[in-house]
């Protein structure tokens, strides 16, 4: 969530620091798992919120929605598949806005329930399930342009009959 | 063909409603139809499920051992919870117990147990040798003759007395988990003395002795101070 692993680490950190500050006041009206996750979860929005990084309220109206998808003809140079490695991915996740990142890896990394994203990131269901879809396609067009970049460096000659490079 | 010359059809608008939906694993039909005969369409929801696969199969970080040492440090910084009780440091905890008995027959046992380190040797001389010593043997004598098995015993026995009168503080699952420990550092200790009396020079029985009554000093230990709380 935080893109970077020094602060993930101090934030683990002080994660289970609020643990055990705080594990009296957990009355079991939860698992303890989402519990935890949201005490994590909300050690790391603080901290994004004292960096002064925007933020997105996941319970905020959505007037992205009618934005149409973007698409390509299905060119083989252009989709995705077969050609999502780990670094791209990572890196595209890594730039996600906070509130798109922190679903997307609590749901299709870490293999969370929406109703248990929704208990941990203090939201309804519906925008979990929302933020997420726009997680993915955001996730989707960062891939395409790094690919589109990659096939242009890989098509543009390197040297220009005066000899000048464009790379 | 790219995004310039994609034009929407209604049924596209159709998909863009539903696909979200259908990703979560709910029964939208006109999705898949759509995307057979769309190919604009279709690359999109084959870059989405590709996508998803493709985050499932990232790795989880595990963080880094200095993590869990920085936690421990600052957790006992701030008193949640206590110091880690490792090798000799359990004679620290004997700070808690205002128990006068235990602890002077613990202090003994340690003191015991640093000659024993200190001076193998000395376990090895006989008695008789000892009794007929001139004064730099006096040490070695003193030694040997605290070696002696019931002096051993009795201070353990003091510490087990207190544990004994208090046993009942103990929950039952605790106190079953003492016992167990304790009697099985018995049987090595009656081991280890049947050993001796065959062979008394055996310096790895007397060795395997001493680490278990020093073991069973420590667990008495835990027990009274938890008895203590």
């Amino acid at each position: 969530m935080t893109g970077n692993t020094a602060e993930a680490e101090d934030l683990t950190q002080e994660a289970f620091l609020q643990l055990f500050r705080k594990i009296a006041t957990f009355r079991g009206e939860s698992a303890f798992s989402t519990w935890l996750h949201r005490l994590a979860v909300n050690v790391v929005l603080m901290h994004l919120r004292k960096k002064g990084l925007q933020q997105i309220s996941l319970d905020e109206t959505d007037t992205s929605q009618e934005e149409p998808v973007k698409r390509d003809y299905g060119d083989d140079d252009r989709r995705l598949v077969g050609s999502i490695d780990r670094v791209s991915l990572t890196r595209a996740i890594q730039d996600l806005p906070p509130g798109y990142r922190a679903v997307f890896v609590l749901h299709d990394i870490e293999g969370y329930e929406h109703n248990e994203i929704a208990e941990i990131m203090n939201c309804s269901v519906g925008n979990s399930k929302s933020q997420l879809h726009k997680a993915r396609l955001k996730l989707r067009d960062r891939l395409k342009e790094d690919r589109r970049k990659e096939f242009l460096g890989a098509t543009i000659p390197v040297d220009k009959p005066n000899g000048k490079g464009l790379r | 063909m790219t995004e310039r010359d994609f034009q929407p059809t209604p049924g596209c608008a159709q998909f863009d409603r539903e696909l979200m939906d259908y990703l979560e694993g709910e029964a939208r039909p006109f999705v898949s139809t759509h995307a057979r005969e769309c190919a604009f369409c279709s690359v999109l929801l084959a870059d989405l499920e590709q996508l998803r696969f493709s985050a499932r199969q990232l790795p989880l970080q595990e963080p880094s051992p200095s993590v869990w040492a920085n936690l421990h440090a600052r957790l006992e910084q701030e008193g949640l919870i206590r110091p880690r009780v490792r090798g000799w440091d359990w004679l620290e905890s004997l700070r808690a117990l205002a128990r006068p008995a235990p602890l002077g027959a613990l202090a003994s046992l340690a003191i015991l147990g640093a000659m024993f380190i200190a001076s193998p040797i000395a376990l090895q001389v006989p008695e008789s040798a000892a009794s007929v010593s001139t004064a730099p043997q006096a040490a070695v004598v003193a030694s040997a003759s605290f070696a002696d098995d019931r002096e051993l015993a009795r201070m353990t026995q003091d510490l087990e007395a207190t544990f004994r009168a208090n046993e009942g503080l103990l929950a039952p699952e605790t106190r079953d988990t003492y016992e167990k420990g304790l009697t099985s550092l018995d049987d090595s200790i009656r081991e280890c003395k049947d050993s001796l009396r065959q062979k008394p020079d055996n310096t790895l029985a007397q060795d395997y002795l001493l680490t278990a009554y020093t073991r069973k000093a420590e667990i008495l230990t835990t027990a009274l101070e938890f008895q203590g709380r």
